[in-house]
C-alpha cells in the first residue's frame, strides 16, 4: 500500500468525469426552458415557500394551478411534458367544471423555484425577473416582504402574492401598481369543516395548526365555531406544530390528539398535515374509528379511508387566473379576498362512508347557504368565537 | 517544516478536489445526462460569482453584484457559525448548540434593533453585542452543566436547540414579541440594518467584513496568544493542562462563551443584514451546517472562512439549477459528500504519512 494508487484512483476519477461532460455536450439537445420554445408563450415563474413541492396541500395547489392548469403541462423527470388530452379536464375538481370561460391551458411556460430559506425568497423573485417571467408568482404570506421589495425595485415586472396583501411596517396593507394580491377567508371553509366534524364526532374533535399565526388561527377560529354550532357539546382540542415542513411533526401531534380521545382532526399545517393524516390511518389501522379532514387540496388521495373531506382553498384556480390574465394581456392589481361565495374555499366532495351521511351533509350545505347569502358571519379571530356562539 | 505543511494541507486540497470531481459524477449519474450536468454547474457559478456574460452584455451591474451579495451573505453566516464549532473543537467540546444560540442571537439582535432608539454609529454595535451575549448565555447554560455536574455536552447542546426553537420561535416570535405585521418581530430601524456596501442592488452588507474580521481575530487568538495556547492545550488534554498549571475551568468557560457569541453574531447578521426583523421562521438551520464547514475547515478559522465562503457561494448559486429542474436539495448534496470526503482525509493522510516515515525508520 502507498498513496500511488490513491492519486492514481482520484486522477481516473476527474479524467472520467471530464470525458463523460465532454461526450455529453457533444450528444446532448439540452432541453433547456429557454425562449426556443414554440409559440409567443410567456415564462410565469413561481416561488414556493419552505415548504417545497410535494407536500400534497397548499403548495401542491399553487403548482396545480400553474403547471397542470395553465401550462397543461405536467413535469416528470426533472423536465415538463405536455399534458396527454383530457388530463386536464380530469384533474379539475367538479364546481370547477362548470366555470365559464373553461379552465384550459394557456401560452404559459411554467418556471417554478423552491425556496430553501427565509433569505432565499428576495433572491429568488428577482431571478425570476431577470429571468424575463411576465408574472411572479409569490406563494404564501412569508413571501409578502420580499415580494414588495422586488416589485417596486421592478416596477415593469407583474406580481402575484398569494395569502397575504402587502403591508407597511405597522401592517396596514398597501398596494402596488403591479402586484395582485388574494387572500382566502378560510374561516368560512373551515366552519364548515366543523360543522360536519361536530356532526360525526362521538365527542372529542381536534385541530392540528402549523406555526401558531393569525392566518391559521382563521382556520381553528371557523372550525371551533362551526363544531360548536351543529355539537355544542363536543370537546375541541387544538395544537401547533410551530412549522409547515415536518411531516413528523405532525403525526407526532395528530397522535398526541388521538390518544387524547379525539375521533376527527382537522389540520391546518402544510406538509406536518401529511402527518396527521399518516396518524389517523394508523389509529384506524389499530381499530378506532377516526377522521382526518386535509386541507388546501382535496386530500382523499392520501388516505382513502380515513380522509372525511379536505377543506379547499383555491390557490390553484387564483394562480390559474392570474396565469390566465397574463397570457391575454389583460393582467390587473389590487387585493382579492375569496370567500365561500367565491368558491374560493369550499369542502371538497365527501366520499367517505359514515352513518347519518345524507342528513349530515344537508345539514352542512344549509349552513353553507346562510354563510354565502350573508346571513351568517363567521368570527376570523380566536377573540371573535365567544359573541359568535352567543348568537341565536 | 514546509514538507509538514504539504503533508498537512495536501489531503485537504485532494479531498475537495476529489469532492468537487465525484459531485459532478453523482450529478450526472443522477440527471443521467452529463451534458445537462455541465450547464446545471454553470447555472450555479452564474448565480453564486455573478452573471458575467450577462452584465457583459447589457452593463447590467446588478447582475453581478446582485448574486455576489447573496453567497456573502450566506457565507458570513456560515463562517460565524462555523468559527463557533471550531472554538468549541479547540477547546474540546463538541458544540451542537450553534443552531439554538443562532436563534437567541437573532431574536436578541431583532429585539433591540426595533426597541431601542440609539444615534447610528451606536444602535449596530450594540444590537451585535445584544445578540453576541444572548448566544454566549444560551452556550454557557451546557458548559455549566458539563463543568458542574458532567453532563455530555453533545446531549445538552442539542437537546438545547429544541428548547431555543421551542421557546423563540413557536413561544417569543408568534407570541409576546410577535409585530404589527404578522408572524415575525417589529422591523428594525434603519440605524440597525447592517449598511449595505454595493449600494441598494446587493445585499452584500457589513456582515462579510464583520465575519472575515471575527476569523481573523479567532485565528490570532487561538494561534498567537497565551491564552489562546492555553486553550488549546486543554482541548488536546484535559489531564495534561490540569497538571500543567493550567486553569482547564476557565478556558473552557472563555472558549464556550466566545462560541455562542460568535453564532448569536451568525443570528445577527441574518436578521439585521436581510431579513430586518426576526422572521415567523430563521428557517435554514445554518447551526448544524456550521459543524460542516467547522470539520471541511480542518477547525482552523482560516480554513472555515475558505470553506464557507466556497460552500456560500455554491449554496446561493445552487438555486439557479433549478432552472434546469435540478433539485433544490442539491447545494447540501455536495456539502454533505465534501464532508464524506474530508472525513475520508484522515485516511489518506495516514496513507502518507506512513509512506513518509519508513525511509527515515
Amino acid at each position: 500500500m502507498s498513496f500511488r494508487p490513491v492519486l492514481f484512483a482520484c486522477a481516473a476519477a476527474l479524467a472520467l468525469s471530464a470525458c463523460r461532460s465532454k461526450e455529453g455536450a457533444g450528444a446532448q439537445g439540452a432541453p433547456s426552458p429557454g425562449p426556443a420554445a414554440a409559440a409567443p408563450s410567456q415564462k410565469v415563474g413561481l416561488v414556493i415557500d419552505v415548504g417545497g413541492r410535494g407536500d400534497h396541500s397548499f403548495n401542491d395547489s399553487a403548482l396545480r394551478g400553474l403547471e397542470t392548469w395553465a401550462a397543461g403541462k405536467a413535469l416528470s423527470a426533472n423536465r415538463y411534458t405536455p399534458l396527454p388530452p383530457g388530463a386536464l379536464e380530469a384533474s379539475l375538481p367538479q364546481e370547477l367544471r362548470t366555470l365559464t370561460p373553461p379552465i384550459r391551458a394557456v401560452a404559459v411556460e411554467p418556471v417554478v423555484l423552491s425556496s430553501k430559506a427565509q433569505e432565499d425568497y428576495e433572491p429568488n423573485l428577482q431571478l425570476l425577473v431577470d429571468q424575463g417571467a411576465g408574472l411572479v408568482i409569490a406563494t404564501g404570506f412569508m413571501l409578502e416582504n420580499a415580494t414588495e421589495t422586488v416589485a417596486r425595485r421592478n416596477p415593469s415586472a407583474r406580481f402575484l402574492l398569494i395569502d397575504s396583501t402587502l403591508l407597511d411596517p405597522a401592517g396596514n396593507p398597501i398596494g402596488l401598481p403591479n402586484v395582485r394580491s388574494v387572500v382566502f377567508r378560510e374561516e368560512e371553509g373551515s366552519f364548515l369543516a366543523g360543522a360536519l366534524a361536530g356532526l360525526v364526532t362521538k365527542g372529542t374533535v381536534g385541530f392540528v395548526g402549523g406555526m401558531e399565526i393569525s392566518l391559521v388561527k382563521k382556520f381553528e377560529a371557523g372550525f371551533r365555531a362551526g363544531v360548536a354550532t351543529t355539537n355544542p357539546a363536543a370537546r375541541v382540542l387544538a395544537a401547533y406544530t410551530g412549522n409547515f415542513d415536518d411531516v413528523a411533526a405532525g403525526k407526532q401531534v395528530g397522535a398526541d390528539l388521538l390518544a387524547k380521545g379525539a375521533d376527527v382532526l382537522f389540520h391546518a399545517a402544510g406538509s406536518d398535515g401529511v402527518g396527521v393524516i399518516q396518524a389517523v390511518k394508523e389509529a384506524r389501522a389499530g381499530g378506532a374509528q377516526a377522521w382526518a379532514i386535509g386541507v388546501d387540496s382535496d386530500q382523499h388521495h392520501l388516505a382513502p379511508d380515513a380522509v372525511l373531506t379536505s377543506m379547499v382553498k383555491r390557490v390553484d384556480l387564483a394562480v390559474y387566473e392570474a396565469a390566465r390574465d397574463v397570457a391575454a394581456g389583460r393582467f390587473t392589481a389590487g387585493d382579492t379576498a375569496l370567500g365561500l361565495a367565491q368558491k374560493g374555499v369550499g369542502l371538497a366532495e365527501v366520499r367517505a362512508e359514515f352513518p347519518g351521511k345524507a342528513e349530515a351533509l344537508a345539514k352542512v350545505e344549509a349552513l353553507r347557504q346562510r354563510i354565502v347569502s350573508g346571513g351568517l358571519t363567521i368570527p376570523a379571530t380566536l377573540e371573535g368565537l365567544p359573541s359568535f356562539k352567543a348568537q341565536p | 517544516m514546509a514538507d509538514g505543511r504539504l503533508a498537512r494541507a495536501l489531503p485537504s486540497l485532494l479531498a475537495v478536489t476529489a469532492a468537487l470531481g465525484a459531485c459532478f459524477v453523482a450529478l450526472a449519474a443522477a440527471l443521467g445526462d452529463a451534458g445537462l450536468a455541465a450547464e446545471a454547474f454553470g447555472q450555479m457559478a452564474l448565480g453564486g460569482f455573478g452573471d458575467v456574460p450577462r452584465w457583459l452584455s447589457t452593463g447590467d451591474a446588478a447582475a453581478v453584484l446582485r448574486p455576489l451579495g447573496e453567497s456573502a451573505g450566506k457565507a458570513s453566516v456560515l463562517l460565524l457559525a462555523g468559527l463557533s464549532v471550531a472554538v468549541a473543537f479547540q477547546v474540546g467540546l463538541f458544540n451542537i448548540g450553534a443552531q439554538g444560540q443562532l436563534l437567541w442571537g437573532g431574536l436578541a439582535a431583532a429585539v433591540v434593533g426595533a426597541a431601542v432608539q440609539l444615534p447610528p454609529a451606536l444602535h449596530l454595535p450594540v444590537c451585535l453585542l445584544a445578540a453576541a451575549a444572548a448566544g454566549a448565555a444560551w452556550a454557557l447554560l451546557p458548559t455549566a452543566l458539563k463543568l458542574r455536574r458532567g453532563v455530555h455536552e453533545v446531549i445538552s447542546t442539542i437537546m438545547l436547540n429544541w428548547v431555543a426553537v421551542a421557546l423563540v420561535e413557536n413561544w417569543l416570535v408568534v407570541g409576546p414579541l410577535q409585530g404589527p405585521a404578522g408572524a415575525g418581530t417589529a422591523e428594525v430601524h434603519p440605524s440597525a440594518v447592517m449598511p449595505r456596501l454595493l449600494g441598494e442592488s446587493s445585499r452584500l452588507n457589513l456582515g462579510l467584513p464583520l465575519s472575515l474580521a471575527a476569523a481573523a481575530a479567532v485565528a490570532a487568538w487561538l494561534l498567537r496568544t497565551t491564552h489562546g495556547l492555553e486553550t488549546r492545550a486543554v482541548g488536546r488534554g484535559q489531564e495534561a493542562a490540569r497538571a500543567a498549571g493550567l486553569p482547564v475551568e476557565g478556558r473552557t468557560w472563555t472558549a464556550m462563551a466566545v462560541a455562542g457569541a460568535l453564532a448569536g453574531l451568525a443570528g445577527a447578521v441574518l436578521v439585521l443584514g436581510s431579513e430586518l426583523r426576526y422572521p415567523g421562521r430563521l428557517a435554514a438551520p445554518y447551526g448544524f451546517d456550521g459543524i460542516a464547514m467547522a470539520l471541511i475547515g480542518g477547525n482552523h478559522p482560516l480554513g472555515v472562512a475558505a470553506s464557507s465562503l466556497l460552500f456560500g457561494a455554491l449554496r446561493a448559486g445552487g438555486t439557479r439549477m433549478q432552472l434546469l429542474g435540478v433539485h433544490r436539495g442539491f447545494p447540501e448534496l455536495i456539502q454533505g459528500l465534501a464532508l464524506l470526503f474530508v472525513a475520508a482525509r484522515l485516511g489518506w493522510a495516514w496513507l502518507l504519512l506512513r509512506r513518509k516515515e519508513t525511509p527515515r525508520a
